[in-house]
């Protein structure tokens, strides 16, 4: 089976809110992809139209070319983290997973290795009502990996964790895309995913904002700036400001320019022979890009007083 | 089918809703044939009783705890949230439903052999000490007896029909509360306001459709002919109940997000 989601043209409404407003996106196997925006802006609703618990309204969610619903064993396809908290409080953390594994016929050592997998060992034979939150996402993680799926999907799955926790599952999920899964990880924090998606979503308000690359969305942020400090400040701000740039000065020997890439800041000064102490690039952070992206919709929200 | 037994099996409320039920089954039945004496009657011959039924009357409150456990099955995953674990991993809905109604079959089925033969057994020992004895035309109830047989029989399946009918209401209401309500309501104050109904004809009529006298005249050994309803057909009204709960719920199941 492909290792793939699609999304195409997906739509679903909640009474008078549109959660999902025609998204379309892809997420192929082998990276991180990470699925960011701010809370309430449709990513829950967009995961739970892929696991067929809400039918949509149109358009179409697909694992690996197929709907859902249509999977006879769909652990086996999909694992898939949405919602913690699902479990019964009474039931040890390892009767939960022997169920799972029961319902799709898998053998019982699974039980044991998805537990050994998220570092759970210790915990395994107590009712998971106790877990906290962080002991919880484990469990959830531990389900979702029971089939060996070849596509993986996690709904904030970094919420609760410690920062050891933090660790551990940026490391994982970069595992399991190593090993050429298709990861799906969304986020209401973009710092959260800073290292650990290759790639991402963008959403607002049901709708999709951006579908770029990490890196790409970094250099097309506005927030850069660089660092000059030089013995000759004005004339190098006369040179610079002549290439397009714009410039202002610190104090008696730094200065700041903006719009301007590193590279043509140093070659311009070079070619003139103003000398340079110090070049410091400072790149926009990806919260900043991330901020800027999402600052239209987020402004809607605010301005309409409704959650979407 | 196996997941759905992992499940039932591995949180302690259902094994004491079933051991409660047997109890009560058993309890009611002692307390009913313990109150009862010849002694009481014009004539030892003329008493009228229907031991068997008197000895299967636990039926009555053990069906309260089978509704609690057939409905907390399906509601109980709503009130957790694990429904939504349970529906991504069995996306086609309507077989947790199914699973479901078997294993709470066999539980109940389980339950309710245990607490009739318990019940029965009492009735034998305690009856014929006031008085209900073959003598005076009242053999100790048997299973060899072909009415006291069918009684027994039909209890125990009045106890898994019932069960069913509460897993369906169970899942068309999706509330612990409400669905318990529902079906103990529909059990119980339905008889009741029957009585309330002072038309004969009415009355008997409204007798042969509501679920609990109708499905209890399975447990009747004597006097058949004064019965509302037939004792199999009673049991039929209270299977047709639990069918249409149960495919009720289970379209709900289908098309409704969880």
């Amino acid at each position: 089976m492909e290792a793939t989601i699609e999304v195409r043209d997906l739509r679903k409404r909640y009474g008078a809110t549109l959660a999902v407003d025609g998204l379309s996106f892809v997420v192929p196997p082998g990276r991180v992809t990470g699925f960011v925006g701010p809370n309430g802006s449709g990513k829950s609703t967009t995961m739970r139209a892929l696991l067929g618990l809400d039918v949509p309204d149109s358009g179409s969610a697909l694992i690996g070319g197929r709907p859902y619903r249509s999977l006879r064993h769909p652990l086996n396809h999909v694992g898939a983290l949405l919602d913690a908290a699902a479990v019964h409080p009474a039931r040890t953390a390892r009767d939960h997973l022997l169920w799972l594994t029961h319902s799709h016929g898998l053998p019982r050592r699974r039980v044991d290795e998805v537990i050994e997998l998220v570092g759970l060992p210790s915990a395994a034979r107590r009712p998971a009502g106790g877990f906290s939150l962080g002991m919880r996402q484990r469990l959830g993680i531990a389900a979702a990996l029971l089939g060996d799926p070849p596509v993986v999907v996690f709904d904030e799955p970094v919420n609760g964790l410690d920062p050891e926790g933090i660790r551990w599952i940026r490391g994982f999920l970069r595992s399991l895309a190593a090993e050429g899964r298709a990861v799906l990880v969304s986020s209401h924090l973009m710092s959260e995913l800073e290292d650990t998606a290759d790639h991402l979503l963008v959403i607002g308000r049901g709708r999709l904002l951006a579908d770029i690359g990490v890196r790409e969305l970094l250099d097309t942020a506005s927030g850069g700036w660089i660092t000059v400090r030089t013995s000759r400040r004005t004339e190098a701000m006369t040179l610079l400001a002549g290439e397009g740039a714009r410039v202002a000065a610190v104090d008696r020997d730094t200065l700041t320019v903006a719009g301007l890439p590193a590279e043509r800041v140093a070659a311009t000064l070079a070619a003139h022979d103003v000398p340079v102490r110090e070049l410091a690039a400072h790149r926009a952070s990806l919260e900043e890009a991330y901020m800027e992206l999402t600052r239209k919709s987020t402004e809607f929200t605010s301005l309409t007083g409704r959650e979407a | 089918m196996h997941a759905e037994w992992t499940k039932l099996r591995t949180t302690r409320g259902p094994a004491w809703l079933l051991a409660a039920t047997v109890a009560a089954v058993v309890a009611v039945g002692a307390a009913s044939v313990a109150s009862v004496d010849v002694s009481q009657c014009p004539a030892p011959t003329e008493c009228h009783e229907d031991t068997t039924r008197l000895s299967l009357l636990g039926a009555r409150l053990g069906q309260a705890t089978v509704v609690v456990l057939a409905v907390l099955a399906i509601t109980n995953e709503h009130a957790t949230g694990m429904i939504r674990t349970t529906l991504a991993a069995v996306p086609r809905r309507h077989r947790v439903l199914w699973a479901k109604a078997v294993v709470v079959t066999v539980a109940v089925l389980a339950a309710g052999v245990l607490g009739v033969l318990g019940a029965l057994a009492t009735g034998r020992a305690v009856l014929p000490g006031n008085g209900f004895t073959a003598a005076n035309g009242y053999p100790p109830p048997s299973l060899t007896d072909g009415p006291t047989l069918r009684a027994a029989v039909g209890t125990v399946l009045y106890l898994v029909l019932v069960a069913l009918l509460a897993l369906g209401v169970g899942t068309v209401v999706r509330d612990t509360a409400g669905a318990v309500t529902t079906t103990l309501g529909l059990l119980y104050v339905v008889p009741l306001l029957v009585e309330l109904v002072a038309d004969p004809q009415w009355h008997d009529r409204l007798e042969r459709l509501a679920p609990m006298t109708a499905g209890l005249s399975v447990q009747a050994t004597r006097d058949l002919d004064r019965l509302p309803i037939g004792p199999w057909a009673g049991l039929g009204v209270l299977a047709a109940y639990s069918a249409t709960a149960l495919l009720l719920g289970a379209v709900l199941l289908e098309t409704r997000d969880p």
